[in-house]
């Protein structure tokens, strides 16, 4: 059985249809991309698998459950977390907050023991701060720790970003153009850090136009094209697709 | 070891000490003397001077609870003084009852804190203007039924009986000061509790939700829980305040807590800083003796018989002061005295070195 399976699902805005008929379906473990021009419908698809929009038809499944109409939050709490492609952090926050936000559903204590700050409540936030600590190791974002988000580049919140959902402890990890706008020696970094994830076992979906990235790493890709799937396969079988290359001509060289 | 008291930057080994509230020995111990120098200040003053601490010491914790909803979780409340209202009123209601203010006080608070979040319902589905709309219609509906109830008296005078506390008799010679040291120990409390969550989950949840509520949706927390949450806990504050301020001044009459007084209560939000902690003291300070100077000064100026082509300057004199003061707030000082506070804490932190 897959650990995620979207079946037949199709999601429109006031008769336009941003998807239609969208299948796919994602082994534990897998690192699998979904490509597409602008406007395909990619970031459409993260959004109802992470339960920000809901589908007029088609159905989601998460380990075997039905989470079709589930709310974000209760979707986040089954283990999907999600990097937006446009940066949604909290900006009034520092870097650590924002990682301990992610926190939030682990943090297991009650509102009078956090007004006392005792006993569960310190040892609760010392054990996951321990964790977020890993995260930012692992994301090398040391030196922005005690940073304001809203302060730091672009580069580094799109790393924010990831390192946020990677705080979630997810079982599937959806990354929305992770790697968009970043130099060239950024990009690397964030190849690195998503082969790292997938080799510590988390499932991943990365969306990402640079299909020299896309070919390199994936197990698996979808292409999107006008809110249809008109390819699946392994890398090298998707490139040698005659639709795909239809569909890429003029947008990637 | 380093010696801690010559410490003036933040050297932090280990997560325990990082999550405590105080950077330095210095600040903490600051404080600490600050906090004494209160507990006697009363000694010193006359009984109308300890009235007037006494006033802001209970605004102070009203517009802790409005910094809550408002200035941590983004959720505008033009309320606040009928959450007050509410907690004034069980008061009135549970004091001649025979039970004593150490538990009216929590059950003020309580009752606060359920018309909060029947009144945050909306913040589920509306945002700015039109919870600000909804949280007015609160107060509207608040003054139009305690003016139809007879159980509240109509809005006119209920009466609180004296107190007494472990054989203490509460009378004319010593009300002011004794609700003075009530206040503040409840003031500190308060503070202590809200200061204790804003590191937890619970503080982090209130600005994930006023920075980006789809962002907070997305780590797993209800926002609209969280709305809720930050309307029940602003309003128990409120309630809270309500009920001392009922005992203040010995009987609860709707004219406390008006439109008028909620309006106040978002000014000295804004003017001490909206979204701090400090702010909640330095706002309700600086307006309350703002408006007892003006209202001395207005008074000279009757004295003196002094108007200005008819019109009565000596009485205009407060509200104007007033305006003025959150007019050039807003234009010139928008994040408020907490400002100037962490300017002059900042430049203390490092003394008696300066670079
Ligand atoms: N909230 C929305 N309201 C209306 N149309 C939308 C909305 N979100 C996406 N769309 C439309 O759906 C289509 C797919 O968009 P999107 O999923 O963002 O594409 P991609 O991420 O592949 O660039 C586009 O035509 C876009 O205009
Ligand atoms: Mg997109």
């Amino acid at each position: 059985m897959a650990q995620l399976a979207v079946e037949n699902v199709t999601l429109t805005f006031g008769g336009v249809a941003a998807l239609s008929g969208v299948s796919l379906a994602v082994e534990r473990g897998e690192l699998v991309s979904i490509i597409g021009p602008n406007g395909a419908g990619k970031t459409s698809l993260l959004n109802v698998i992470s339960g920000f929009y809901h589908p007029k038809q088609g159905r989601i499944l998460f380990e075997g459950e039905e989470i079709t109409h589930l709310s974000p939050h209760a979707i986040t709490q089954r283990g999907i977390a999600r990097a937006f492609q446009n940066i949604e952090l909290f900006s009034g926050l520092t870097v650590l907050e924002n990682l301990m936000l992610a926190r939030h559903t682990h943090l297991r204590y009650g509102l009078l023991q956090a007004g006392l700050f005792y006993g569960r409540a310190l040892a609760e936030e010392v054990r996951n701060r321990r964790l977020v600590e890993e995260v930012i190791d692992f994301m090398e974002l040391e030196p922005y720790r005690k940073a304001l988000v809203g302060n730091l580049p672009y580069g580094v919140r799109k790393r924010v970003e990831v390192a946020r959902a990677l705080a979630l402890s997810p079982k599937l990890l959806l990354l929305d153009e992770p790697m968009a706008g970043m130099t060239l020696e950024e990009k690397e970094d964030m190849v690195r850090f998503i082969l790292e994830i997938r080799a510590r076992g988390t499932t991943v979906i990365l969306i990402e136009h640079d299909l020299g990235v896309v070919m390199d790493i994936s197990d698996r890709v979808y292409v999107l094209d006008f809110g249809q799937v008109i390819a699946e396969g392994r890398p090298e079988e998707v490139a040698k697709n005659p639709r795909v290359q239809e569909a890429y001509m003029g947008v990637e060289a | 070891m380093r010696n801690p008291w010559a410490q003036t930057g933040n050297y932090r080994t280990r997560y325990e000490q990082d999550a405590s509230i105080f950077a330095t020995h210095r600040e903490l111990v600051s404080l600490l003397l600050f906090l004494g120098f209160l507990l006697v200040l009363p000694q010193f003053l006359s009984r109308t001077q300890v009235f007037i601490l006494d006033l802001i010491l209970v605004y102070s914790i009203a517009v802790l609870g409005l910094n809550i909803t408002t200035g941590y979780a983004g959720l505008i409340n033009i309320g606040q003084a009928a959450f007050m209202g509410v907690g004034a009123y069980t008061a009135a209601l549970l004091a001649p009852a025979g039970l004593p203010f150490y538990l009216v006080l929590p059950a003020a608070g309580l009752t606060g804190a359920f018309f909060g979040y029947l009144v945050g319902i909306p913040s589920l589905r509306v945002k700015h203007l039109y919870l600000a709309m909804a949280t007015l219609a609160f107060q509207v509906v608040f003054e139009w039924t305690v003016g139809h109830l007879p159980l509240l008296n109509q809005g006119g005078a209920m009466p609180l009986p004296r107190v007494s506390l472990l054989g203490y008799e509460v009378g004319f010679r010593n009300h002011y000061h004794f609700w003075y040291y009530v206040s503040f120990a409840v003031l500190v409390l308060l503070a202590l509790f809200f200061r204790n969550l804003l590191r937890t989950k619970y503080g982090r949840a209130l600005v994930a939700v006023r920075d980006n509520d789809r962002a907070a949706d997305a780590m797993g927390m209800d926002p609209g829980r969280t709305k809720l949450f930050a309307f029940a806990l602003g309003a128990f504050y409120a309630g809270v305040a309500g009920a001392l301020y009922a005992y203040l001044s010995r009987a609860v009459v709707i004219e406390d807590y008006t439109f008028a007084v909620s309006i106040k209560l978002l000014a000295m939000a804004i003017v001490g800083g909206l979204g701090t902690l400090v702010g909640s003291f330095l706002g309700p300070a600086f307006l309350e003796l703002l408006d007892v100077n003006m209202e001395a000064l207005s008074n000279l100026i009757k004295a003196l018989g002094f108007s200005v082509a008819g019109v009565d300057v000596a009485s205009a004199l407060r509200p104007l002061a007033f305006g003025l003061v959150i007019v050039l707030f807003l234009v010139f000082e928008p994040r408020g005295l907490y400002n100037w506070w962490r300017v002059v804490r900042s430049y203390f932190r490092t003394w008696p070195f300066r670079y």
